[in-house]
């Protein structure tokens, strides 16, 4: 079958919705599938920028390519969607969230005059009328298929996948919380730092870059938290697997999350997650007390919570390995086979 | 975004008041909005948009679309048929060249030789006998910058009229259920029906199909809630099918908390409909979150709920048969009962709820607000890329543009 997945870019960043496209165009070859990624960069300001940028998929023929018919195509997130094909497939990551639960926070890009707020209404239009057309609608979470279903009345079937292939693996249980994140305010590494201050045996390694980088490392000079927090910055495959492998717990707690690949890798690596009761689609695997710990989003608590599993170092094994066997049902066979049925 | 809202409100008896009052708070979460006292004919200084409620009835409605007139702004449209109202506004105030000059305009020559009919008393008034031929819509549907309807049926009706603005189709919403104390008006099945009593809410047919029922069920009891219409003779007619002595309770205006006993101590609701005006009905709606399975007549935004949650009567030869037949059944069925019930449950919680319905509103607003100066920055942006590369006029290529931007409502 010749898929085509189609992926908005915005170019020099790299996410989770890269990782996981790139993934999949993989998973689907190996597969025997003549799998492309398609890729349109995705500019979404100012003013009507979004809809002009978003527009850009809807001229596109992805009927065939050189004579090659298309079969299906799987779009994964605004405004990728908006591309016309008689099998429109959507796995969809996020919508454009500063035109729904985003708008009117600090993360909200819509200001109050009457033009922004058409925008916004103009970029639910577009998710109305382009989602609708799509032969299956699938979330890669129950927290995605519920915002979905709140703004638009669509409803998607769930469907995870899995994260990205490290040699995951458990060398014991060490003496530090690890963070892996991009470093932007909604990822809310912050409350991290701030639990460390609280703490004082609580030792923290954040893993990743992003523009709140500099803020982070002054909030940790700030609270004189040299040595028990280090920034490693953006790591390799193999740094990052050997992270995982050696701390005691993985911190994973942005606002509202789409889903959240890292739970899954932290679970693989027989880690458990500490997070917070308004993560959002990381709660959809993280129970507290079965798979890690959920607590308030408060510097407090959190720093309790990684404490006492300082303390309880078989407990958090086991929680780990309760998560390990959840994310091992999660595989690519299960996800590609519903995608393509 | 500020918003002036032009409605009736309570303590006037209104459904559109009662609607707005449910709307308002709901709405008001999402924007700015300032209800414009009653008799203003203008928005508050400073308004983006003006949303205007327009029903049939000049009293409640007739400042309002005077308003309207001297600013145009986004019209609910409650009612399809506006003819009373019209009149209302024109020979109600001793305007008759008003009258005239409506009905010429909407209707020709023709309209006019039949208005002067009217104003002569020659035939009877237009808005008592043939209003559904003669809707005159257009007195406010020309004002209009856009519409929120609440049904398919006036959405596509006001098309056909011409309207070429924004039309948006929001139900209409559910009232919050709270505890409610059901009242029963008698031991056997109760067969409700709520809102004013007159011909064309099929009162007459609704009499002899109950009279029906009960011949072979004599526990049945119809209850009628709502003022009686003038020059309708309902004593006469509940002789004449022998519901006089017993089989039938009445109650007049009810205020909002006996209406809710009485419909929740009811086993069915029937609310018939012909002709329609285009509306839509508030008691349905109570009826949907209530869980009572519905009686309704085929026509209008009625013909469009679903059949899970109601049995719908054809407007024709048999309809009172027809009505016997769905009265019985439902009153001899409590699985049917019971089952259309919890559908209508459902329909009322995801299809009606008040906060997707504020969201709507909310979203038609702020598209009629700023919708057009977006639409064009688009147009503009893509015309000019398209122009550096030599696209423009009316190629082919301009307009399979035109044609995606209208696909995904960009054009």
């Amino acid at each position: 079958m010749n898929v085509a997945v189609l992926r908005p870019q915005v170019p020099f960043a790299r996410g989770g919705a890269e990782i996981f496209t790139d993934r999949l165009v993989d998973e689907l070859r190996a597969r025997g599938h003549d799998a492309d990624l398609v890729s349109v960069p995705f500019k979404w300001y100012p003013g009507a920028r979004v809809l002009t940028q978003a527009f850009l998929w809807r001229m596109l023929d992805l009927d065939e390519a050189d004579g090659k018919r298309i079969d299906i195509v799987v779009a994964t997130k605004f405004p990728s969607y908006l591309v016309r094909h008689a099998d429109k497939r959507v796995w969809l990551v996020h919508q454009f969230r500063q035109a729904y639960d985003l708008d009117g926070t600090e993360l909200g890009q819509f200001g109050d005059s009457p033009e922004d707020r058409a925008i916004r209404r103009k970029v639910q239009a577009l998710d109305r009328v382009a989602l609708g057309e799509a032969t299956r609608l699938f979330a890669i979470s129950r927290n995605v298929a519920g915002r979905l279903e709140s703004s638009t009345g669509l409803q998607a079937e769930v469907l995870p996948h899995p994260p990205q292939g490290l040699e995951f693996r458990c060398d014991g249980y060490g003496d530090f919380v690890l963070s892996v994140n991009r470093l932007d305010r909604a990822k809310r590494i912050d409350l991290l730092l701030e639990a460390a201050a609280l703490d004082t045996g609580l030792q923290i390694v954040i893993a990743g870059d992003g523009p709140d980088r500099g803020r982070l490392e002054q909030i940790a000079r700030d609270r004189g938290l040299d040595g028990r927090a280090r920034f490693a910055g953006r790591v390799s495959e193999q740094e990052l697997a050997d992270l995982y492998a050696r701390c005691l717990a993985v911190y994973y707690a942005p606002v509202d999350e789409d889903y959240g690949m890292v739970p899954l890798e932290a679970f693989l690596s027989e880690k458990p997650v500490l997070t917070t009761t308004d993560a959002g689609g990381p709660l959809e695997v993280v129970t507290d007390g079965a798979t890690g710990l959920v607590v308030s989003p408060d510097a407090g608590e959190l720093a309790r919570a990684a404490g006492w599993l300082r303390e309880h170092r078989d407990d958090a094994a086991t929680y780990g390995r309760a998560g390990q066997i959840l994310a091992a049902e999660v595989t690519w066979d299960r996800a590609i086979g519903r995608l393509l049925a | 975004m500020k918003v002036a809202y032009f409605s009736p409100m309570p303590p006037e008896r209104s459904g559109i008041a009662d609607y707005s009052a449910l709307l308002l708070p709901a709405l008001g979460e999402r924007l700015d909005v300032s209800v414009v006292k009653r008799g203003r004919k203008r928005a508050p200084r400073g308004t983006d948009v003006s949303l205007y409620h327009v029903g049939n009835n000049p009293d409640a409605h007739g400042w309002i679309v005077d308003a309207l007139r001297r600013e145009p702004g986004v019209v609910v449209l409650h009612d399809y048929v506006l003819h009373h109202l019209v009149a209302g506004m024109t020979v109600g105030r001793r305007d008759g060249h008003g009258y005239l000059d409506a009905m010429e305009r909407e209707y020709g020559v023709v309209g006019r030789l039949l208005a002067h009919g009217v104003l002569d008393k020659r035939i009877p008034p237009l808005w008592e006998s043939r209003p559904a031929d003669f809707p005159l819509a257009s007195f406010v549907l020309e004002h209009a910058t856009g519409l929120i309807v609440h049904s398919r049926t006036v959405s596509e009706l006001v098309r056909a009229s011409g309207f070429a603005g924004p039309v948006w189709v929001v139900p209409h919403p559910a009232w919050p259920v709270h505890e409610i104390a059901p009242v029963r008006v008698a031991p056997g099945p109760v067969i409700g029906c709520f809102g004013v009593v007159n011909a064309s809410k099929r009162i007459p047919e609704l009499l002899r199909a109950t009279a029906a029922v009960r011949e072979s069920h004599p526990d049945v009891t119809l209850l009628l809630v709502g003022p009686t219409s003038p020059g309708f003779d309902l004593e006469r007619r509940l002789q004449r099918v022998g519901l006089a002595e017993e089989g039938l309770v009445r109650e007049g205006w009810t205020d909002e908390a006996r209406l809710w006993s009485l419909m929740a101590g009811s086993d069915v609701a029937v609310n018939l409909r012909h002709p329609t005006m285009g509306e839509t009905s508030g008691s349905v709606i109570r009826a949907l979150s209530l869980g009572k399975p519905l009686v309704v007549s085929d026509v209008g935004w009625f013909a469009e709920l679903p059949n899970e949650v109601a049995l719908k009567i054809p407007t024709g030869d048999d309809e009172v048969q027809v009505l016997s037949a769905a009265l019985e059944l439902l009153v001899t069925r409590a699985d049917v009962r019971e089952a259309m019930g919890i559908s209508g449950v459902e329909l009322a919680r995801r299809g009606h709820d008040l906060g997707r319905v504020a969201e709507l509103y909310a979203a038609a607003l702020e598209e009629s607000a700023g919708g057009a100066g977006v639409a064009d920055s688009v147009l503009r942006e893509v015309s000019a890329a398209a122009a550096e590369v030599g696209i423009s006029g009316e190629t082919a290529e301009a307009k399979e543009i035109a044609r995606r931007l209208a696909e995904v409502e960009l054009g």
